[in-house]
């Protein structure tokens, strides 16, 4: 009965109520496009990260990430590989022999990391060939080639088929230097590769290091759920560490806590400025009942009963919009996440993130539900100090308000 | 055993910080099946009278019985549950619930008494037809003219059976053939019904229709006459 009656109040100002509906339902709207939004830019970077840098697992030694040593290579590469061969779920890998050194040109010297690499490996691992901006892909070079970056190239004043020198310490301590040509240059995604990554075939570095084995194994996988099996699987068969992406990068996990914290406040902020329109509002439809409310409060309605009639009468406005809210939302996200939003006008910018310059918004089935939950909720607070008011009027002075 | 005893009621008002007395040591009975006005000049404490009898309001010194119920010492929850069982209320301005029909107007009583469908459909009925509202059984109040608005307000004041019904001023927006018709279906009622109606009322129709008249002035009873 007081369902109902609450329901039949709601359309006494259709109006009103049509605006309290939108308010509901573009705040619903647009909370969601926000927080898929900032969502989808963290994915576009963890997502660019991942699959241009340190794609989903590496394997290591313990001391190779404490030290960075040119000893400290794996010594059960063969090992790990062939288990990694054996997975469905491994898209690519590339094993890596790394070497810290100094890069110099006839105008400039930088300090870098050498990747000595499988240059098909790498390439269906960290997709380096389609990054090449300028040359080939190992492939006219026949002795010593190396890819370096555009920044690098730049910095170094070299081009294509220029002469460098990479200066490094081999397995012996002993200070070892190579002439290498430049063979391709690249414009990785990673701003920390484009600063400080060269890359050499695996073969040469070996030779001139006196290291055979590699000091560290990249896997991709084919979806990013599976990444927490294979590393059990792997850590399981050797005393070397294998990591995921966000223990590789800790600024993943910061990044993912902090998409979470931004998602609460922005929820508070909105919910918060829907639950002063909705005071107002309701506030108002009170006052305008006085007479009447006073009347319910003579016949017999107990304050409990007008306290429950005025609460529902927002939480059935909530009801009814937030689910148009949420639809609108859901279905802009879907589109949204399938047609992608391109953001290259800010493509520099992005860039100096590592971020792409399309986002893919999406937004975790949950959050629908915790969202649909939170406008209730604002709706019933929203409705406390207006049924407040109501259940406090004296029904003598009510009845006599004109 | 009166449905109504005063004792000695006095309600005193505080306006712009001074006391003015609205009901001074009123003291009357009224039995069941009584068909009564209160009259008196503008201000003589009618209305203030009715709301004490009603639980509307409390009496500054004496008390109000109802049934036999003081009503002046129930909690305030109790005193609603009181009015909801036993007293109807009829206002000048039919204070009517604008989004409900006339039937659900008149059901809506009965809802808050949690009677059954069943219930309340008879006695809809049954009260529609008493005062000639059938037709307007799914009209809004908007729908309806200041006289068919006031019947369906006394049909809401019937239709949880109380055992008074107080009208305050009941005829005072009415044109002369509503207040006719109104007062003739009110007199029907009181017999039928067996329901005390007791108003509040400037209007010479009602106290001619009315069986016995009690008078004010200045908050005081100045006559009580039977006709």
């Amino acid at each position: 009965m007081i369902t109902a009656l609450s329901w039949k109040n709601i359309w006494r100002s259709k109006r009103r109520s049509f605006v309290v509906m939108g308010a509901i339902i573009l705040g619903v709207w647009a909370l969601i496009f926000m927080v898929a939004f900032y969502n989808s830019f963290g994915e576009a970077f963890i997502r660019s990260a991942v699959q241009y840098e340190h794609s989903h697992l590496q394997v290591q030694t313990e001391s190779y990430i404490m030290n960075h040593e040119i000893s400290d290579h794996l010594e059960d590469a063969d090992m790990i590989i062939n288990k990694i061969e054996e997975q469905a779920s491994v898209a690519a890998y590339s094993d890596r022999l790394i070497v810290g050194g100094m890069i110099a040109s006839p105008k400039n010297s930088l300090g870098v990391n050498a990747y000595g690499i499988n240059p098909e490996l790498e390439e269906s691992t960290t997709k380096l060939r389609s990054q090449l901006v300028d040359g080939t892909y190992f492939e006219k070079v026949k002795r010593n080639p190396m890819l370096i970056s555009q920044e690098m190239a730049d910095k170094l004043k070299v081009k294509v088929r220029s002469k460098v020198v990479l200066t490094f310490q081999d397995i012996d301590l002993n200070i070892t230097a190579a002439s290498f040509r430049v063979e391709g240059i690249f414009d990785s995604k990673s701003p920390k590769i484009n600063g400080s990554t060269v890359y050499v075939r695996q073969d040469d570095l070996a030779r001139l290091s006196g290291v055979s084995e590699p000091h560290e194994i990249a896997i991709l996988l084919n979806e990013s759920d599976q990444i927490e099996t294979l590393q059990t699987q792997l850590q399981s068969m050797t005393s070397d560490k294998v990591r995921s992406y966000k223990e590789v990068a800790p600024e993943f996990n910061l990044m993912e806590e902090s998409s979470a914290m931004t998602q609460q406040i922005l929820t508070f902020i909105i919910m918060l400025a829907l639950l002063f329109g909705i005071v107002n509002t309701m506030l108002m439809a009170v006052l305008e009942r006085t007479r009447e409310i006073g009347m319910l409060k003579a016949i017999g309605m107990h304050r409990q009963q007008l306290f429950l009639m005025i609460m529902l009468e927002t939480i059935l406005l909530s009801i009814v919009s937030g689910p148009i809210g949420l639809g609108l939302g859901y279905g802009t996200i879907i589109w949204l996440g399938n047609r992608g939003l391109d953001m290259s006008a800010y493509a520099d910018a992005l860039k100096q993130y590592g971020s792409e310059a399309i986002f893919y918004p999406t937004l975790d089935s949950s959050y629908y539900l915790y969202l649909m939950g939170v406008v209730v909720l604002t709706g019933v607070i929203g409705s406390i100090y207006p049924a407040f008011k109501a259940i406090n009027l004296n029904p003598l002075e009510a009845i006599r308000k004109h | 055993m009166q449905v109504i005893e005063t004792n000695n009621v006095v309600k005193v008002y505080n306006q712009d910080h001074l006391p003015v007395k609205a009901v001074d040591g009123i003291s009357l009975s009224i039995a069941p099946g009584e068909f009564t006005a209160i009259v008196g000049p503008s201000g003589c404490g009618k209305t203030t009278l009715l709301n004490l009898i009603g639980g509307l309001d409390h009496p500054t010194a004496g008390n109000v019985t109802v049934s036999g119920v003081h009503i002046d010492t129930l909690k305030e929850s109790e005193l609603t549950d009181f009015r909801l069982q036993n007293i109807g209320f009829v206002f000048q301005s039919y204070n009517l619930i604008p989004v409900l029909t006339a039937k659900e107007n008149i059901e809506f009583i009965m809802l808050l008494q949690h009677k059954d469908k069943r219930q309340r459909d008879m006695r809809v009925n049954e009260l529609m037809a008493k005062m000639g509202l059938s037709e307007t059984l799914n009209r809004k109040p908007s729908e309806l003219s200041g006289g068919q608005q006031q019947r369906v307000a006394v049909a809401r004041a019937l239709a949880s059976k109380p055992k008074v019904i107080l009208a305050d001023e009941p005829t005072a927006n009415l044109d002369s053939k509503s207040t006719e018709d109104l007062l003739d279906i009110m007199a029907k009622l009181n017999s039928e019904e067996e329901v005390t109606f007791v108003f509040s009322t400037h209007d010479q129709r009602v106290i001619d229709k009315a069986r016995r008249i009690i008078t004010l002035e200045d908050g005081k009873v100045i006559s009580d006459e039977a006709q």
